[in-house]
């Protein structure tokens, strides 16, 4: 497994808290949002950062709920062509104003690298390693766009006007 | 019409350069069929029954003659010959090799065309009043809102990989040929009482196996709000719409569940947060886009010519042709024209090389060089003096294209069938060749007036048969290919759903059924009353006892 950064600021890893498991003092754990919402934030304030493990059929509410307490967040994607997941980022980032790192997990495609960076990922776990390359072309292919992305940065409708913001 | 700038040059270009790869990396085994498989169909390629299909799309059906010529090309390098004309006004070939679908889509990006997302679980492409810009019954010119459509979602990064397809129809006139009512979204341009321009946005219509109407949501939209509603629409969809079951998946399906109200009340919130955030295009854009749609400088004609009307009197086919055929404009003296693609005892929407050449040469002459497609499979000229009728007349019967049916019964829209389609239960085109066989006398079809009859070979329904006055179904039934009835629908701004009339008949059989219905119609019609009005006036038990009794 490989990590990979879409937005070139590293990240390290963290680990996947299993149902039952009690971090150790100081880990960068990421907890199944179910766990976190029914054993509160406060049960892992002893977690060096504490993340959250979101499955793309997490209602944007719930997240709403812990979602200050958080220093990343890990959306799963169940198959490639789930694409809540391009939402939840949306909102993390719009509706929420989520500055911690977004990542995703699951069978993610190098093919969609560019639309998960857009809709505000910062990093992909890469499950087969000779993907990388894949991923890394495909982050790169296009350079201007028809939509503003989830930063507000400036269209092609904006460029053609000379508009930036 | 809209011409490329560097910008949206660079993207299909770039484009083209990403499916090349694709294609490698599936040849060598590095992307999955699986993964694939929604790539290919983004880029409008299928795999049908016997061959690949690839499906270009033609921007709101306006395209120029030499968009249309290069179509032709590609019809005889890569294909048979020949291209079908759709129902979201696109075109497909139907036998282009997978290793040769890169350099189609190359010469497609050549002439300012392109294939992207014209199939897969996205945006699809835009669909638009056949004679927008050139009709007297429109508020204003749809298609720079389609334009401005079809650039915000193509390759949006959050709704490329939606529950399920997605369409769009924009209509900017009274009398509906967009069929809004019947699509995900469906918008009429409204202008309010201070004479400001907006939509009425329509949701959550849609055909296949549950037919709905749509709802409307929004009587007015702003016109500078136009993209952030659409937006607010999709993420509320997005997130919310079924994804464990495909046949559930459609964005009727989330309505009829929420309910329009409910549905409403979540984009308005969603709406709220964003509309104020550069999502909508600056207004120097908007008219930037309305400036390649100005109406063209016409010179001024007679309201009448003296050399279409003589002509008229001494043929028959060519006067059947001028009333059926033609449609008022906005400028005195000028019509536009549709091609009919339904000749009798031929492919309904198909269109050779030479024919499509043909239609090329004659816009180039006559009509601007601008060409379109309707929704209804067949081709239209706009802005085409009156006094030029006989001449193109002439040319378009001599290759076959001279058939004067539009709007009449055998002008039917026909989905493709078990014939190409790996989703059929029944073929469809030798029934609708049957059919027109059956009604091929020109007077016999005048006397039976308007009427849209469309049939699908599934319950997909790609052949809009629950919008049809007369609609037909193909079923199977124990391995025999059956064919359902169905009466009473409507595609147009009184859309209806038509509704079955009783057990199905054999492939005879049906244009039996179909023949018996037209002569009820004749038998009970008051003055002046087409069809579609009589079945209203007097419901469907005596059509049925006629169809049925008698068998």
């Amino acid at each position: 497994m490989t990590l990979l950064s879409l937005t070139g600021i590293e990240s390290g890893p963290w680990i996947t808290l299993l149902d039952g498991e009690l971090p150790s003092e100081g880990d960068s754990i990421a907890v199944p949002i179910a766990r976190l919402l029914e054993e509160g934030v406060s049960a892992f304030a002893t977690a060096g950062a504490l993340g959250a493990a979101v499955p793309t059929g997490t209602s944007f509410a719930e997240l709403e709920e812990v979602v200050r307490s958080l220093t990343f967040v890990a959306i799963e994607f169940s198959a490639f062509g789930d694409g809540r997941g391009f939402s939840l980022a949306v909102r993390l980032r719009k509706d929420m104003g989520f500055k911690g790192e977004i990542r995703a997990v699951g069978p993610v495609m190098p093919d969609q690298a560019q639309f998960l960076l857009r809709s505000g990922f910062d990093s992909v776990e890469i499950t087969d390693e000779s993907r990388v390359g894949a991923f890394r072309v495909s982050l790169e292919r296009f350079n201007e766009f028809y939509q503003t992305d989830y930063m507000g940065a400036r269209s092609i409708a904006h460029a053609r006007h000379g508009i930036s913001q | 019409m809209y011409a490329y700038d560097k910008f949206d040059r660079s993207l299909v270009d770039i484009r083209v350069a990403e499916f090349r790869d694709q294609v490698e990396r599936r040849v060598k085994g590095d992307l999955t069929e699986e993964e694939f498989r929604p790539i290919r169909l983004m880029n409008g390629l299928y795999l049908q029954l016997h061959a690949y299909m690839l499906r270009v799309a033609v921007p709101y059906g306006t395209m120029s003659g030499d968009q249309m010529r290069r179509l032709a090309h590609i019809a005889r390098k890569y294909d048979k010959g020949y291209g079908h004309f759709t129902t979201r006004q696109n075109i497909q070939f139907n036998w282009p090799k997978l290793s040769e679908t890169p350099d189609i889509l190359a010469e497609l990006a050549d002439v300012e065309m392109h294939a992207i997302q014209t199939s897969g679980n996205c945006i699809r492409n835009v669909t638009s009043d056949q004679f927008a810009g050139a009709t007297a019954d429109e508020i204003a010119d749809p298609r720079p809102y389609a334009e401005l459509l079809r650039q915000w979602s193509s390759f949006h990064p959050e709704f490329s990989f939606l529950p399920r397809k997605f369409k769009f129809a924009i209509t900017g006139a009274d009398q509906d040929r967009a069929a809004v009512k019947w699509h995900d979204i469906g918008l009429i341009v409204r202008k309010n009482d201070a004479g400001e321009i907006g939509f009425e946005v329509i949701v959550g219509g849609g055909m296949g196996r549950t037919p709905v109407i749509g709802k409307t949501i929004r009587e007015f939209l702003p016109e500078k709000d136009f993209l952030s509603y659409q937006e607010a629409i999709l993420r509320v969809y997005n997130e919310q719409g079924r994804r464990d079951n495909k046949y559930k998946a459609r964005i009727k399906i989330l309505v009829e569940a929420m309910g329009a109200e409910e549905f409403a009340r979540q984009v308005e919130v969603e709406w709220e947060k964003i509309k104020d955030s550069h999502i909508d295009v600056p207004q120097e854009e908007v008219a930037r886009i309305q400036a390649f749609f100005q109406p063209p400088e016409l010179a001024n004609q007679d309201a009448t010519s003296a050399v279409t009307s003589e002509f008229a009197k001494k043929n028959f086919i060519f006067a059947s042709w001028l009333q059926n055929n033609t449609n008022a404009h906005k400028v005195q003296g000028y019509v536009n024209i549709t091609i009919s693609l339904k000749p009798h005892g031929g492919i309904p929407g198909d269109a050779s090389a030479e024919q499509m050449d043909l239609v090329a040469a004659l816009s180039d002459e006559y009509s601007q060089s601008e060409i379109r497609v309707s929704h209804e499979q067949n081709l239209i000229l706009p802005h085409v003096a009156l006094k030029d009728l006989p001449a193109i007349w002439a040319d378009l019967d001599e290759a076959g294209l001279g058939t004067a049916n539009v709007g009449l019964l055998t002008d039917m829209i026909v989905c493709p069938g078990l014939d190409y389609c790996a989703l059929a239960n029944a073929r469809s085109i030798p029934i609708a060749q049957a059919i027109t066989k059956r009604f091929d006398d020109m007077k016999r079809l005048q006397d039976i007036g308007p009427i849209k009859v469309k049939m699908s070979g599934c319950i997909n329904a790609c052949g809009h048969h629950h919008a049809g006055h007369i609609g037909i179904l193909g079923v199977d039934r124990k391995g025999q290919e059956m064919y359902q009835l169905l009466l009473g629908g409507s595609g147009a701004e009184d859309a209806t759903k038509a509704a079955i009339l009783g057990p199905g008949f054999d492939e005879h059989g049906i244009v039996d059924a179909l023949e018996k219905v037209v002569a009820v119609y004749l038998g009970v019609r008051e003055d002046g009353e087409e069809f579609l009005s009589t079945y209203r006036r007097i419901g469907a038990q005596v059509f049925k006892e006629a169809v049925y009794d008698a068998a």
